[in-house]
């Protein structure tokens, strides 16, 4: 079942069409990224589905209620991250007053909510700084609070925006981990608004691109990925005789390019799943020591590239 | 409809607003002045001339009480500017917005964070002014005199709150149109000043000797009770049926 589903969703601000016409399909208990530049329609896209904005056409339901028509019950069932997540909390209030405050709201039981703020707190290593005012916490650790105030009433529906921006690479590491945890303890559905293409590879199961309002692409990750990367590159850091490794890997006939840099070189494989091993070996076989074999990581311009180049639609 | 939501927003806007020290000290700081410039006034007439003094503050008690209200009023403006402006300003608005509170629950949250304390100092500065002015003419051996009086009492624990209540849906009314909070202080300052008619209208009737009509007076303070009710009528419904979630989010 689809958690999930906007059919034709459209949002006009004046004369812009910030979201135009879009389909998702978001299956129950997945992870979901909707990827884009910034000014893409992710934010309004979000603000449609947890209903702070009316579409102008089209309809959507999250949790199998309209938009439209059941707001306060996808209210209810959605836990939102908003955009600068960080920023949004109460700066003169304590970390634990802001869950208290907002568990309140959610008509927590007033048994259950120490408890639980107790739990999240705890989880994201926040606890020792429950009396700290919001606006005392650094950045990560407000995102982690924000995090938490979204998770505070076990909500069926996480919508993040940009989750992990503003982060610094360890925190925002620990959010992703943070996410794929959550996905597996309580089999919520999480929808992630994400301009990194690196992180939603990482822990979504089905992406959707978006720009200028429009979906340009979506489906599964890992079927996305080979169809629009059937070649892959690669950076082979060596620690002897770069120019063999040079050699070895031009001979190959599924490599489509190779670049020499200082201690390494770069190499376009073709089906990589099936020959990155041989090349390996071979490397391995001229007694050329490999110290780093590394997928070069694909940025989101080089899949807009190939959207728009192979009209994959 | 739950009215423990709404009371739980009040409550947490008042909280976060008395966190802030200059906030907590310049509401009272404000208040204050009503009832300082009042009893020093009174303690100057009763000292001046304690036979007349009874006299004197029942002639000008028409032109001067009104100020406790306007003096009572201003906190609410400012609190009320805050509470959706404000939150809008600080990128709190959008998490609350996203809350199961329904669009009512959450206006009269913000309305009760205004009227709440703006009620209670006003109530405050007119029971110190009150008792205040008793013991001073007391002391001096003076006719005691309520100051303020009973038509000026009618006036301030009617027109007041209804006139805050219409501050509120004014903010309400402006918060989707204004992106600053200074811009909806200066729109709910403005409202403010009806109760400038209280204190001018009954001179229109004063004679050379300083009397004004009690009639006058009792005229002029239920229309300005109509007013303010009419205003507050006609704006609350208007900011409960135009408040817009998407116009507030999209600013």
């Amino acid at each position: 079942m689809d958690e999930v589903i906007a059919i034709g969703l459209t949002k006009r601000f004046d004369d812009l069409t910030a979201v135009d016409h879009i389909d998702l399909n978001v299956p129950e208990g997945s992870i979901y990224g909707l990827l884009g530049p910034n000014g893409a329609g992710k934010s309004t896209t979000l603000r449609l589905l947890c209903t702070l904005l009316r579409p102008d056409e089209g309809t959507a339901s999250v949790g199998g209620f309209d938009i439209i028509e059941s707001p306060v019950k996808i209210r209810e069932i959605t836990g939102v991250l908003p955009e600068e997540g960080n920023h949004t909390l109460y700066q003169t209030l304590s970390s634990y007053e802001n869950l208290e405050y907002f568990g309140k709201l959610y008509d927590i039981p007033e048994d259950e909510i120490p408890s639980r703020i107790e739990e999240l707190l705890s989880f994201m290593g926040l606890w020792e700084r429950k009396d700290d005012p919001a606006g005392e916490l650094s950045t990560g650790n407000r995102q982690r609070l924000a995090l938490c105030r979204a998770l505070l009433h076990r909500p069926k529906v996480l919508l993040l925006d940009e989750p992990t921006s503003a982060l610094d690479p360890i925190a925002a590491k620990r959010v992703r981990e943070l996410i794929l945890s959550l996905a597996e303890k309580y089999k919520q559905t999480f929808f992630i608004n994400s301009h990194n293409l690196a992180e939603v590879q990482r822990i979504c199961d089905s992406i959707a691109i978006i720009d200028e309002g429009k979906i340009l692409l979506s489906g599964n990750t890992k079927e996305l990925r080979s169809r629009l990367q059937a070649s892959q590159s690669y950076r082979i850091r060596v620690a002897n005789d770069l120019e063999g490794a040079l050699l070895v890997a031009k001979s190959m006939d599924f490599v489509k390019s190779v670049d020499k840099e200082v201690d390494s070189i770069t190499v376009t494989i073709e089906d990589p799943d099936s020959n990155n091993s041989f090349l390996m070996q071979s490397l391995l076989s001229k007694g050329i020591k490999i110290i780093e074999f590394a997928e070069e990581e694909a940025t989101l311009e080089d899949l807009y590239l190939d959207v728009i180049k192979g009209g994959a639609e | 409809m739950a009215l423990h939501k709404s009371m739980l927003v009040a409550r947490a806007d008042l909280k976060m607003a008395m966190k802030v020290s200059y906030v907590k000290y310049g509401l009272i700081a404000i208040v204050s002045l009503g009832p300082i410039m009042l009893v020093g006034l009174v303690f100057l007439i009763a000292l001046l001339d304690p036979a007349t003094a009874a006299a004197t503050l029942t002639m000008m008690d028409p032109l001067l009480s009104p100020m406790l209200g306007i003096l009572a009023i201003i906190p609410a403006s400012l609190i009320s500017a805050n509470a959706l402006v404000g939150e809008r300003e600080q990128s709190t608005l959008e998490p609350l917005l996203c809350t199961p509170l329904t669009d009512r629950e959450l206006l009269i949250g913000k309305a009760l964070s205004s009227l709440i304390p703006a009620i209670t100092l006003l109530l405050g500065s007119i029971l110190i002014t009150e008792i205040s002015t008793i013991m001073i003419l007391l002391y001096v051996g003076a006719e005691v005199v309520l100051f303020p009086g009973v038509a000026s009492l009618f006036l301030l624990l009617t027109a007041g709150p209804t006139l805050i209540l219409a501050i509120v849906s004014v903010m309400i009314l402006i918060s989707g149109r204004v992106k600053r909070v200074y811009e909806a202080y200066q729109t709910s300052g403005a409202t403010v000043f009806i109760f400038v008619i209280p204190m001018m209208l009954p001179m229109v009737s004063m004679d050379a000797s300083g009397n004004v009509d009690m009639n006058l007076v009792w005229l002029s303070n239920i229309v300005t009770f109509l007013v303010c009710l009419l205003l507050a009528l006609i704006t609350w419904a208007l900011a409960i049926g135009r408040f817009n979630r998407d116009k507030m989010v999209s600013m």
